[in-house]
């Protein structure tokens, strides 16, 4: 029983990582209906700004790793994480996808995947072809624990946690509750209304991208901190997986990509746990399918009408 | 019309002088003509360091020759097999490298190359010209010995009957693994379990350390493959504690991410022992793994470069002197001994004075294979009948304090 | 004269039209034949004749070619029929593994590669309709990842299934159904080596022909065979009625069904007829290059794929097979080529001198995809339609209807592309001013690819 709650532990804090990044395929998609190809590559760009950061704070200014001076300064440099992610996708928006607003889709997604290789490869100019160890900045140490003694989970779960689903939160009550929410709501539904109806439909859609942005170099944060690494080609890694959480809980619904994340990381543990980590990606992807069979729009998405 | 005879003449004349006097003391020594040695090692992606300093190696050694072999001009070509897009050896890339070679007359030996999986493919392309091969890194077992890999190996390497081309100067994964699960034993370890990243090399030396673990002693608990391509490993992690291994024994490559595997591992289980094999032997594997690197025992088929005595420690601290900046790394010096293998023997081949290139290919071969009692940077060792050397010492290593640290020899 | 063929095109050939054209293409054609035919023979003579010119070597081209081929495969299900597959590499592999399995020592099966060949087709295309049967109800977006997801998962198999063990659990006995460690497939071991082609005849080459790595004029030869049987049966496709049932279902799916085209059936033999050309390739490169590991035939060739019919021209033949050979040539030889003798060099000496180890170390292809990427950004930016596309979807790209063609409006006047920045009701464009009653979907019909 412990084995299963500690492997739903993993699973849940995983997969709300995921689906932090998760939920920028969904903004883009919904507002743009463009796979956003070079997204998780903008989150890799969050590893590895954090990777510098730690870098800077440990070796540049000596602070040692294990000391909460570290830890208070790393998460300082969340905001400015953030703001710089989210204005590499914004530029990324206006020069590679809103020339193309109006072509047929495979254009901007053909643009995505050639900004997806350029991203990638500023990430191997900055980190190296090889795997980068993060400054242990964000202790470890476990703080509940089961019955039996085992270890449940520790301050960096609780970290995690803390950033995760406040920033999950606020977008929620940002696209709900506010005018700007309202917009972009508006605009993922009918652009041409929306502009129509005085709506400025490019400064929402560049806000959109400001949000996924920043969501993504958030979730870069989490995860150059939790996973101890940075890595170029995390992009495609995490990409795989985010894209696919956001498919399964209905692209373009916000609610369903935290959902899918939460799936998809489930899913994953548990495979690693139970069955074998080498199987894991095809459980994942088998599910994936069998679950649009199913319910071809996602599990969460409203039908919406075909568009010509 | 005596002017016109007489200046053909003098044209003529003049052609032959410089066509006679080219043949006889050209540039910087090699009277008889320039003949080639080409390696085949991965220069791009996360290898590159460590093929760094084996390319250094190899220049190293041919300068020490000035350049010359038997008195032929050595001129020496530094292939990638790797690509851009994978970061790592292509098949299509070696495959073309050992075509290549193969077309090229005056291409004497090969050195190469890095990755056993590599090697497959080359082998028998290049034995088909006769063509010697000397690896200063494979250690896949099969690549020369029958009965440790696949039922048809190693002479599917060699096919059509032809005669064998391929040598190694370090020790195959047979022994390695087998000293890891010795090692193992030695550190006290009971109950261990084996994890592997599915590739040649790393599923290929977990599989000896999976067989020779009883014979050592130990219980294996469970065996798993891990994805290099996962971002994390902490439910397989949990899945391990489960079992409550003394030691966890991962085969594998720094390039699987093997360093997420190690912070996960230690996160789970502080207290439980490391291993790996040479795979992680590497500064990138250190950088990757980070604080979790910290007391991992690492085997290595051979003795690390600051524990060569003799020639083994001249040859580091001329190599120090020269590439300050790209220290040496666990195949460097057999990298450096490969060379020095590939220019005795085209010295020895040279003396029966060959008619032309591939004659003298030929003997190089031959010479290769009659390596007896070389005396170079590793010791005095010479090649068996199938290639591999007769050195067996292997290291354990402990990482300490960021680095790696010799510990003791496992016989 | 001019009137009637500037007339809205019908989707039969106008035999009348451009007879000049015709012979032009005729002449071309002849030159592209005996330059296939003729240059690898050539090459090295070429190469050592007029050195300092990136000539690219036969083993190149092989690749181009074998890349030519899966590009038209996917042309059909891309280009033709318009279904955004982003897991073509699982066919390729399905075709591979197929001749490995039937031509090797794996299970001792050696059945001659000439069978095999077709073997592998038929094993793609069955796949194909297996992979296409699910998606069937699927919106282009959610086809996309979903055909990613079988891309993935077709290698995996292939990567796990060199290891399996399965046993029943510990509570029904425990017994062992397969393995314990049995090697269905070589995982990443691979399958090694693999039968390759032959021809019992003696000649030049020795007493047989072998068709791999070790003979590339001959395997080239082969490739090129199959790449103008592909490009062939292509065309009849096109051309046929069951390749405008696929235009018809790439325009509008729904009039399409309306029309009475049996979507389900016309989805999956586009799934089925383009995975079975990459049973071609896949054959091909299993007995080329006598190994097979499953780490090939990852989602990056997908896209790879991808961009080579995008940059070439999707839904033009002649496009996508010069975009394969020129995307490969460039990233195999002609980027090496520049870094080694223009760029390399110098940017070490500044990487010396300025003690940069990134410039010491300067590759050129290091940054290959780099190029591709700003490549592919600026060519969707001023050519959406690809460096050779048909006429169709050039005007389709650039959101010009039938209209321009009967008013004789310019380009310019009609184009919508960037021009917006705002919605504004008034000054927009109507692309479709004096449209009559027919769809543009006409202006894509195969008279238009000429």
């Amino acid at each position: 029983m412990e084995e299963l709650v500690k492997a739903l532990t993993i699973g849940v804090t995983n997969g709300l990582i995921i689906g932090l990044i998760a939920i920028g395929y969904t903004l883009v998609y919904g507002i743009l209906e463009l796979i956003n190809f070079a997204h998780a590559d903008v989150f890799m760009l969050g590893t590895a700004f954090t990777y510098f950061a730690t870098e800077l704070i440990v070796r540049g200014l000596g602070i040692p790793a294990s000391s909460t001076l570290a830890l208070f300064l790393t998460l300082l440099a969340l905001p400015v994480i953030m703001l710089m992610t989210a204005g590499i996708n914004a530029s990324i928006e206006r020069l590679a996808y809103r020339p193309l607003r109006n072509a047929p889709r495979l254009a901007p997604l053909i643009s995505a995947i050639g900004m997806s290789f350029v991203l990638q490869n500023v990430g191997l100019l900055l980190l190296g072809p090889s795997q980068k160890a993060v400054e242990p900045v964000l202790p470890r140490t476990d703080l509940v624990f089961f019955p039996s003694g085992a270890a449940w989970f520790g301050i960096d779960e609780i970290i995690v946690l803390s950033v995760t689903i406040p920033l999950l939160l606020a977008l929620r009550w940002f696209v709900g509750s506010t005018r700007q929410g309202k917009a972009m709501r508006a605009t993922a539904q009918d652009r041409e209304a929306s502009g129509l109806m005085g709506i400025d439909v490019n400064r929402t859609i560049s806000l959109t991208f400001l949000i996924a942005g920043g969501m993504a170099g958030a979730a870069g944060l989490v995860v150059a901190l939790y996973y101890g690494q940075t890595f170029f080609q995390y992009g495609l890694q995490f990409g795989l997986l985010s894209f696919t959480a956001a498919v399964l809980g209905g692209i373009g619904n916000l609610t369903g990509a935290t959902l899918g994340g939460l799936f998809v990381g489930i899913v994953a543990a548990m495979s690693d746990r139970f069955i074998e980590a080498k199987w894991t990606s095809v459980i994942v992807f088998s599910l994936l399918i069998l679950v649009l069979i199913f319910r071809p729009t996602g599990l969460l998405a409203e039908q919406q009408s075909e568009r010509a | 019309m005596d002017k016109r005879k007489i200046g053909t003449l003098a044209a003529v004349a003049a052609l032959a002088f410089a066509a006679c006097s080219g043949s006889s003391g050209g540039g910087g020594g090699g009277s008889k003509g320039e003949i080639e040695i080409w390696s085949s090692l991965p220069r791009q992606g996360s290898s590159k360091a460590q093929s760094d300093t084996i390319v250094n190696a190899i220049n190293l050694a041919i300068e020490e020759k000035k350049g010359v072999a038997g008195g032929y001009t050595v001129k020496y070509s530094d292939k990638d097999d790797s690509t851009a897009a994978a970061g790592k050896w292509d098949e299509a890339t070696e495959i073309k490298n050992a075509n290549d070679a193969v077309a090229d007359d005056k291409l004497v030996a090969y050195i190469g190359t890095f990755n056993s999986g590599a090697a497959k493919l080359s082998i028998p392309i290049l034995c088909g010209k006769g063509i010697p091969m000397v690896s200063p890194a494979n250690t896949y077992p099969g690549l020369t010995k029958a009965g440790k890999g696949e039922a048809d190996e190693p002479d599917k390497y060699y096919p059509n009957g032809c005669t064998r081309n391929y040598f190694r100067v370090v020790a195959a994964d047979d022994l390695q693994g087998l000293a890891g699960a010795k090692w193992a034993a030695k550190l006290g370890a009971k109950n261990v379990y084996v994890l592997d990243d599915t590739e040649l090399y790393g599923k290929g030396i977990a599989d000896v350390f999976n067989k020779e673990a009883p014979g050592a002693g130990l219980t294996v608990l469970g065996r798993d493959g891990i994805d290099g391509k996962a971002t994390d490993y902490k439910a397989l992690a949990e899945k391990i504690k489960a079992t409550n291994p003394d030691l966890v024994y991962f085969g594998g490559i720094t390039q699987n991410n093997a360093g997420q595997l190690w912070r996960d591992l230690r996160d789970a289980m502080p207290s439980v022992k490391l291993m790996g094999p040479d795979g992680i032997l590497e500064q990138e594997w250190i950088d990757a793994a980070g604080e979790a690197a910290e007391g991992t025992y690492i085997t290595f088929g051979g003795l690390p470069a600051d524990k060569l005595t003799g020639k083994g420690a001249d040859f580091v601290k001329n190599y120090n002197a020269k590439y300050p900046n790209n220290p040496p790394e666990a195949y460097t010096a057999y990298g450096y001994e490969a060379a020095g293998t590939v220019l005795a023997a085209i010295e020895k081949a040279a003396a029966a004075n060959p008619a032309d290139t591939l004659a003298l290919r030929a003997g190089v071969l031959k010479a290769i294979a009659e390596t007896k009692d070389y005396d170079g940077a590793l010791g005095k060792w010479s090649f068996n009948q199938e290639g591999d050397t007769s050195l067996t010492a292997m290291s354990g290593n402990i990482v300490k304090g960021g680095k790696f640290q010799f510990d003791s020899v496992i016989e | 004269m001019t009137e009637m063929v500037r007339a809205p095109r019908r989707t039969f050939p106008n035999p009348m039209a451009g007879m000049d054209d015709r012979r032009r293409q005729i002449v071309i054609l002849a030159i592209v034949v005996a330059l296939a035919l003729l240059y690898p023979l050539v090459y090295r003579r070429l190469s050592d004749a007029i050195p300092f010119v990136p000539w690219p070597d036969t083993a190149v081209l092989v690749v181009c070619a074998t890349f030519a081929i899966l590009a038209l495969g996917l042309n059909i299900v891309m280009g033709f029929a318009g279904l955004l597959d982003l897991g073509y590499v699982a066919f390729y592999a399905i075709g591979a593994y197929t001749t490995a399995f039937l031509a090797s020592n794996h299970f001792g099966v050696h059945i001659s590669w000439w069978i095999v060949l077709w073997l592998a087709v038929a094993a793609a295309a069955i796949f194909g309709v297996m992979l296409g049967a699910p998606t069937l109800k699927l919106r282009g977006d959610y086809l996309a990842i979903v055909t990613l997801g079988f891309g993935e998962i077709v290698r995996l198999v292939f990567r796990n299934l060199g290891d399996i063990t399965i046993a029943l659990p510990a509570i029904l006995g425990g017994a062992v159904l397969v393995g314990p460690n049995a090697n269905l497939t070589g995982g990443n071991v691979g399958i090694n080596p693999i039968d390759p082609p032959i021809i019992p005849i003696p000649g030049p080459w020795g007493n047989q022909l072998i068709f791999s790595n070790q003979n590339v004029i001959a395997s080239w030869y082969l490739v090129l065979g199959l790449l103008t049987i592909t490009f062939f049966i292509c065309r009849r496709l096109r051309d046929s009625k069951l390749g405008r049932a696929w235009m018809a279902i790439r325009e509008d799916e729904t009039a399409a069904a309306a029309m009475g085209i049996n979507t389900v059936t016309t989805k999956l033999l586009a799934f089925s007829l383009g995975a079975s050309f990459s049973g071609f390739a896949g054959a091909f490169t299993g007995a080329y290059n006598t190994a097979i590991f499953a780490e090939t035939f990852s989602y990056n060739v997908s896209i790879l794929v991808v961009v080579i019919i995008i940059l070439g021209g999707i839904g033009s033949l002649r496009g996508v097979v010069i975009g394969a050979f020129a995307l490969l040539y460039v990233d195999r030889t002609l980027l090496p080529w520049i870094g080694d003798n223009i760029i390399n060099d110098p940017m070490h000496d500044l990487g010396v001198s300025t003690g940069q180890q990134i410039l010491t170390d300067f590759k050129l292809t290091t940054y290959n995809y780099l190029i591709f990427g700003i490549v592919l950004v600026i060519m969707m930016i001023r050519r959406p339609e690809g460096l050779f596309p048909d006429a169709g979807a050039k005007a389709e790209m650039h959101g010009v209807g039938i209209a321009a063609e009967v008013t004789g409006a310019s380009e310019a006047e009609l184009t919508v592309l960037g021009e917006l920045e705002e919605v504004e009701l008034d000054d927009a464009p109507d692309p479709d001013p004096n449209a009559p009653a027919e769809p543009p979907s006409t202006t894509t019909g195969p008279e238009a690819a000429r």
